[in-house]
């Protein structure tokens, strides 16, 4: 056991030390549960969460500007709901805070949890990240909704339905930017380390095996097949349009539109 | 051998012809109490409704105490009559059934 939990550690340092310049960051929302059928516990209880998925680092993130859910076309407001927390993987030595929400699912259908984070700034980078991001659950087998808009300013639309899926399914997604398909733009994609379903922690033989890239065709449509159970998070990049100042003087937004979607085995 | 080849065809056939008609046709029924009336629904995973479906409602020990018809929205409703579990079959056309247990800590 005691040579297991030293192997992770290893393992995860190793990580942290080969590809600290390729980890991307992925604004995350994960739900209890990815479909509530009949005998489930309809209350969620969801994280949000600004981290490395694949490397398991956490970074600081402030309260969301905006945290809610769709429900047939209908937007409801759940920032009041978020209640701050502290997590950090186990090679990082203090606590950063991530958010917490319980949300009780009381009708069938398909419900998109969304989130606009506040501009974070990273300095490494020079420039502020905004990661618009979704995860969608189904209820008591109503599926509809799920290939619905937010309206958010970057999204991922699913063109695969995002529950129900198994490990090595094809998930395809289209971006919008503004609401409208952003052509040739680069996705990345991220197994979360820390999935409950994850029955052995990832360690990357080399770091591009850290973050997969696919490019979108010229309609904004991109697709990746998941190899592994648990939940993989695609997050498309762009440059805002906009700029925000820091330090008294102006930079550059980038924008990213995450999705998170489950896979479970076959078997 | 041809024979053989005839046949893993056919079950295939058979197989893609009956899943398809399952899941197209897959029944739903979910229900919920307020003021005293329960609501139920019938849908398949579409949204669409199911039209006409017969509703059974059954208390905890499996005696029916009532039954009727979805309507053109698919729904049924129905006073609360007892202070107990109350399970509601939907029986749709073809033979899809379904059930939902409503628990009498949620009717209200």
């Amino acid at each position: 056991m005691n040579k297991n939990i030293l192997g992770s550690i290893t393992g995860i340092m190793a990580i942290a030390f080969c590809t600290s310049s390729t980890e991307a960051h992925f604004g995350t929302i994960i739900p209890s549960d990815d479909i509530i059928s009949q005998h489930d516990d309809t209350t969620l209880k969801l994280e949000a969460k600004f981290i490395h998925p694949l490397e398991l680092h956490y970074m600081e993130m402030d309260k969301p500007k905006q945290f809610g859910v769709q429900i047939n076309g209908k937007k409801q407001d759940l920032l009041n709901s978020l209640q701050a927390a502290k997590g950090k993987s186990p090679d990082q030595e203090k606590d950063y805070t991530f958010w917490q929400a319980e949300y009780k699912v009381k009708r069938p259908g398909d419900y998109t949890f969304y989130m606009e984070p506040v501009p974070y700034w990273e300095a490494a980078e020079d420039l502020f990240i905004v990661h618009y991001t979704k995860v969608c659950i189904n209820s008591l087998g109503l599926e509809q909704g799920w290939d619905e808009p937010v309206g958010l300013e970057t999204e991922i639309v699913p063109l695969t339905r995002p529950y129900g899926l198994w490990t090595g399914n094809l998930f395809t997604g289209q971006i919008l930017l503004d609401g409208k398909p952003a052509p040739n733009a680069e996705v990345e994609i991220e197994y979360l380390n820390e999935s409950k379903q994850n029955i052995s922690i990832i360690t990357p033989p080399a770091s591009p095996y850290v973050t997969q890239v696919v490019k979108a065709d010229i309609n904004g449509v991109f697709s990746y097949a998941m190899p592994k159970a648990g939940w993989w998070g695609f997050s498309a990049l762009s440059e805002a349009s906009w700029k925000l100042e820091h330090e008294g003087r102006e930079k550059g937004v980038e924008i990213g539109a995450v999705y998170w979607v489950m896979t479970r085995d076959m078997r | 051998m041809k024979h053989r080849i005839l046949i893993i065809l056919a079950t295939a056939l058979a197989v893609l012809c009956l899943s398809s008609t399952a899941m197209a046709h897959k029944v739903n029924i979910f229900a919920y109490s307020e003021n005293g009336v329960v609501y139920a629904e019938g849908y398949f995973p579409d949204g669409r409704p199911v039209v006409e479906g017969d509703i059974e409602v059954l208390d905890s020990k499996g005696q029916k105490l009532l039954s009727g018809k979805t309507n053109k929205e698919g729904f049924f409703s129905f006073q609360t009559l007892v202070n107990d579990d109350l399970t509601i079959v939907i029986n749709a056309s073809m033979g899809h059934r379904a059930q939902f247990i409503l628990r009498k800590n949620e009717l209200e």
